[in-house]
């Protein structure tokens, strides 16, 4: 019975991590919104939205990867063509065309694009077998795969998540073997790019990046919000203020405080116990992302779980940063804390890809 | 095999990606624990700093009363609008931008007031404007979302209930300065403290202790609660002063728009009855923020409204100085009463004439006669015998030439000349003949009101002079102030000696003398007048400035008085005819009033009567 197999095969301890993760989730969400006059309800949203992403990771971890890959051409296609529907026909919220409206639901396409990309880079390089080190050809095929979406992205513009697609590629291409010198290469074209770039940046992506090589030149404009989270999470000390009682998120000093600064409300009102569970468990996911790479019976399986690993560990290294004045200010969500629909089905649905590689590992 | 190999090498590099994960995530985990652990106080303080608001409690300032506890320094609600640069959500310029219209104030007046406090801590508010008017107030309340660095803040704010009317003595109050900061510990800024007079004087008691109340603020501003621990102001102490309004209101509106000062006081006790100035000042100008067009054109005017005349203008005495030497003389026996002087207009001293004031003279003079008529050749000729050192010895005696030591700032002492003065300060021998000048109170001699009314007054008193003072030390005592006793000096002076001048002062008004006008039926007022000649003859106002400076100082009753009264009209000609009216005036209120006579509605038909033309 196949389903007997999931309940067998299934990593019930992976899967006890998330929900942990999304119980402090929905406790800190709560707590963040509970006086809002436009959000109250979030809490319960984002309860639906994780039920619905838990449904689709056992689904998709109850298919066999080598089928989802095998169909890649066309749901490949398929998030093309919903990416230029977005840019055509989305709405546009806070001043990206990033969004679009199925129903009861708002969805943006691109988070749950970035899964598919996962599985098309996965295939393209676990095809090509017996490779040491890619060669330039090999390296812009790839580059394609992952850059069509990505270029649709960005002219929604939404730059934080064009961003968060490059970790599919930079992993897959490291895993899968660039040669030392390319490597510096790539790392002195990315440092000149730049300045080359910079013109081209808006103010305000070009405030963050000030802002984050001098924070207190500016703490009243775009310094504002991390000043704020760092108050947040240095007040909460070692075991925080309560939950429901950190001051700067209930009193509102906090910016974004239900979805990109989730973590700051968890260390205000949790503390360093609070944040160390969280990281810790999102470290946990981490390794057994890749404890489940090492393990997987093919290329192919390698493949996916490093892409979903390197969507989680660029979130996690990226928000995290972020909300202690590490990293510039970037609008990308914390994986299973942050609130928002997309962002939760993509990232249970990349949680399906990894326990589905997982649980076929002793196949042989 | 080829295949297996392929997957190793690809699962090493996934090893090494592992490396990278736990060196990340031990970075971040060093992160939160710089914050959370190591500067969770620095933290924490900013979180309450964010959280708490301080609203400042000003306490009302103690208020001063007259000496019927008739108020003269009140307070009145008013408010300020106040901007805390710290947590303000804006740049200052937006804040100025917002602000301009709303409050009728220019960005330029707005940006100059914020700049000049840019070296104070942020969480200090800074005021943009004092005594806001409703249509501020309700801008600033309606915009308190949009703007929660502005806010409204509440101050009780002095009212000088009468005006310009003894604005001297009580003086007027301004914000704190940085140099006074910086030495006292007790003042925080944005403190208004006394800057002149009795405000000055006796600001530690006036002023009160400001209390806090601290409330929960969200990021827009908005109160959400008051934290239990409100700390009430503490209002400053109220004091009662020794000024006797009615009387302060007779000698101003007699003075009206002249140039010159007046001094009530009780010789018995030294309390001031009256301290008139003029010109004088609105004080309540100050208790608002003056502007800097209103205070300009009060500093620039020729008169010095600001000057405090009554101790500080120190001018010749003129004739008055003739009951100081008369005294002098009958207490060194070197004369009598009884020796007789023939005035024929003029006398000679040391070959230069000396002229009396009335040219063809008085003919046979004795002492009484000398003074009823302000002889000047009986009074060269007395000075002339005595000489300076006895004259200047008792007139220092008396209460000349020295600081009375009354409770307000700058009094100045005047100049009681001698032979070591002249030597130490204009290094020349004292010439015999500035002594005849000295006699009739011209030349190098220098008197303020003050000193006239405390020195004749106490002369009249049996040579008992006490600390002229607007506040009674042991009211200040009961409030737990360390207050010295009024001082209190008496020097020997014959029984005879004082019957004989205050007789001869008695006649000045009542017997056909200089200055008939002070006189007040039913009460024996007795004074002298004086003319003291302009010596600088400065030229900025052509006419009244050559014109001499007018004395007069009277006391009553005649014996044992219970009022002295000086007047000084600077430039104002003959005392009887200037420097005797105001002087009649506090007399006559002052005995109406003692004998049950008086009404304010009549004392106001009076003034008004009395100001016109």
């Amino acid at each position: 019975m196949r389903l007997r197999d999931l309940w067998h095969d299934f990593d019930w301890t992976l899967f006890c991590a998330i929900l942990v993760l999304s119980a402090i989730s929905l406790i800190e969400i709560y707590s963040a919104t509970k006086n809002s006059q436009f959000e109250q309800y979030a809490a319960l949203k984002q309860l639906i939205w994780i039920c619905i992403g838990i449904g689709l990771l056992f689904i998709v971890a109850a298919l066999d990867y080598h089928i989802i890959s095998e169909q890649i051409p066309w749901l490949y296609m398929a998030g093309i063509g919903v990416l230029v529907y977005t840019l055509a026909l989305g709405r546009t919220v806070s001043g990206s065309k990033s969004w679009i409206v199925i129903g009861p639901m708002r969805l943006q396409p691109s988070e749950l694009v970035k899964v598919i990309v996962i599985v098309a880079v996965a295939r393209y390089l676990s095809e090509l077998r017996n490779v040491r080190y890619l060669n330039l050809e090999q390296m812009i095929k790839a580059g394609l795969i992952c850059g069509i979406p990505v270029a649709l992205v960005a002219m929604q513009p939404d730059l934080g998540t064009t961003i968060t697609f490059l970790p599919i590629l930079g992993i897959g291409l490291l895993v899968r073997g660039i040669k030392p010198l390319t490597f510096v290469i790539m790392l002195i074209c990315f440092v000149l790019a730049l300045p080359v770039a910079w013109p081209f940046l808006g103010q305000h992506q070009r405030d963050r990046i000030t802002n984050f090589v001098n924070p207190e030149k500016d703490l009243k404009g775009s310094g504002y919000q991390v000043n704020q989270s760092k108050i947040a999470i240095g007040s909460g000390g070692a075991l925080g203020k309560g939950i429901f009682k950190g001051s700067q998120n209930q009193l509102e000093f906090l910016p974004t405080r239900h979805t990109d600064f989730i973590l700051a409300v968890v260390g205000e009102e949790m503390g360093f116990a609070g944040v160390g569970l969280t990281l810790g468990l999102l470290g946990f996911i981490l390794f057994r992302a890749i404890n489940t790479a090492q393990t997987a019976r093919d290329e192919l399986g390698l493949f996916i779980v490093m892409g979903v690993f390197g969507i989680y560990f660029f979130h996690t290294l990226e928000n995290v940063g972020m909300v202690i004045g590490f990293m510039p200010m970037t609008g990308i969500p914390l994986p299973f804390m942050s609130y928002g629909g997309s962002s939760i089905i993509a990232v249970f649905m990349a949680m399906g890809l990894v326990i589905g590689v997982r649980r076929r590992r002793y196949v042989n | 095999m080829q295949h297996r190999d392929g997957l190793e090498l690809l699962r090493s590099r996934v090893s090494m990606i592992g490396y990278a994960v736990a060196i990340v995530l031990s970075v971040l985990v060093f992160g939160f624990w710089q914050l959370q652990v190591v500067q969770k106080s620095h933290y924490a303080d900013l979180a309450e700093k964010n959280r708490i608001k301080e609203i400042r409690l000003v306490a009302p300032r103690g208020k001063i009363y007259d000496r019927y506890h008739k108020i003269l320094a009140d307070n009145r609600p008013s408010y300020n609008i106040v901007f805390v640069r710290e947590n303000s959500p804006h740049k200052v310029e937006e804040t100025v931008a917002a602000l301009a219209n709303g409050l009728g104030m220019s960005a330029e007046e707005l940006t100059q007031k914020i700049d000049r406090k840019k070296k104070d801590p942020p969480y200090q508010p800074i005021t943009l404007k004092e005594d806001a008017g409703t249509g501020d107030v309700a801008y600033v309340m309606a915009h308190a979302y949009e703007l929660p660095e502005v806010s409204v803040e509440f101050q009780p704010r002095r009212l000088y209930r009468e005006g310009q009317v003894a604005a001297h003595a009580l003086g007027y109050i301004g914000e704190v300065t940085e140099a006074q900061l910086r030495e006292s510990p007790d003042l925080k800024p944005r403190d208004m403290v006394g800057v002149q007079g009795l405000e000055l004087v006796y600001d530690a008691v006036l002023r009160g202790v400001d209390g806090s109340r601290h409330v929960v603020v969200n990021n827009s501003g908005r109160e959400i609660e008051t934290l239990p621990d409100e700390v009430k102001p503490t209002p400053g102490h109220d004091i009662y002063t020794t000024i006797d309004l009615d009387l302060q209101k007779a000698a101003e509106d007699l003075i009206g728009d002249q140039v010159g000062a007046a001094v009530v006081l009780d010789p018995r006790t030294g309390e001031i009855l009256a301290l008139v100035s003029k010109p004088s000042f609105d004080p309540n100008l100050f208790a608002s923020g003056i502007t800097s067009f209103d205070y300009k054109t009060l500093q620039d005017n020729p008169d010095h409204p600001f000057e405090n005349r009554a101790i500080r203008s120190a001018q010749p005495p003129g004739s008055i100085f003739k009951i100081i030497e008369a005294a002098a003389a009958l207490e060194s026996n070197d004369i009598t009463s009884l020796d007789h002087v023939y005035c024929s207009g003029s006398s000679n001293f040391y070959g230069r004439a000396f002229g009396c004031w009335v040219p063809k003279g008085h003919g046979n003079v004795d002492m009484y006669d000398a003074i009823v008529h302000s002889c000047d050749v009986y009074f060269y000729n007395l000075g002339n015998k005595l000489g300076i050192d006895k004259i200047s010895q008792f007139a220092s005696l008396a209460g000349l030439g020295r600081k009375t030591g009354v409770d307000l700032p700058g009094e100045l002492g005047g100049l009681v000349p001698s032979q070591t003065w002249i030597q130490r300060v204009k290094r020349v021998k004292w010439s015999p003949i500035d002594t005849i000048n000295v006699a009739i109170g011209q030349g190098m001699i220098n008197v303020t009101p003050i000193q006239a009314a405390w020195a004749i007054g106490g002369l009249a008193s049996g040579g008992r002079l006490k600390q002229p003072h607007l506040v009674d030390p042991g009211q200040l005592r009961m409030i737990g102030v360390d207050a010295p006793e009024v001082h209190s000096e008496t020097y020997t002076v014959r029984e005879d000696t004082v019957e004989t001048v205050a007789k001869a002062m008695w006649g000045v008004v009542n017997d056909g003398g200089t200055a008939t006008i002070a006189r007040v039926d039913g009460f024996d007022v007795a004074g002298k007048t004086g003319t003291a000649q302009v010596v600088n003859k400065s030229a900025y106002k052509k006419g009244s400035d050559t014109e001499d400076h007018a004395w007069f100082v009277g006391f009553a009753p005649y014996r044992n008085p219970e009022i002295v009264v000086s007047v000084l009209i600077e430039h104002g000609g003959h005392g009887g005819v200037t420097a005797a009216p105001p002087a009649h005036a506090v007399l006559d209120m002052y005995y109406k009033k003692k004998t049950g006579h008086f009404n304010e509605g009549t004392a106001q038909k009076v003034a008004s009567l009395m100001s016109q033309p």
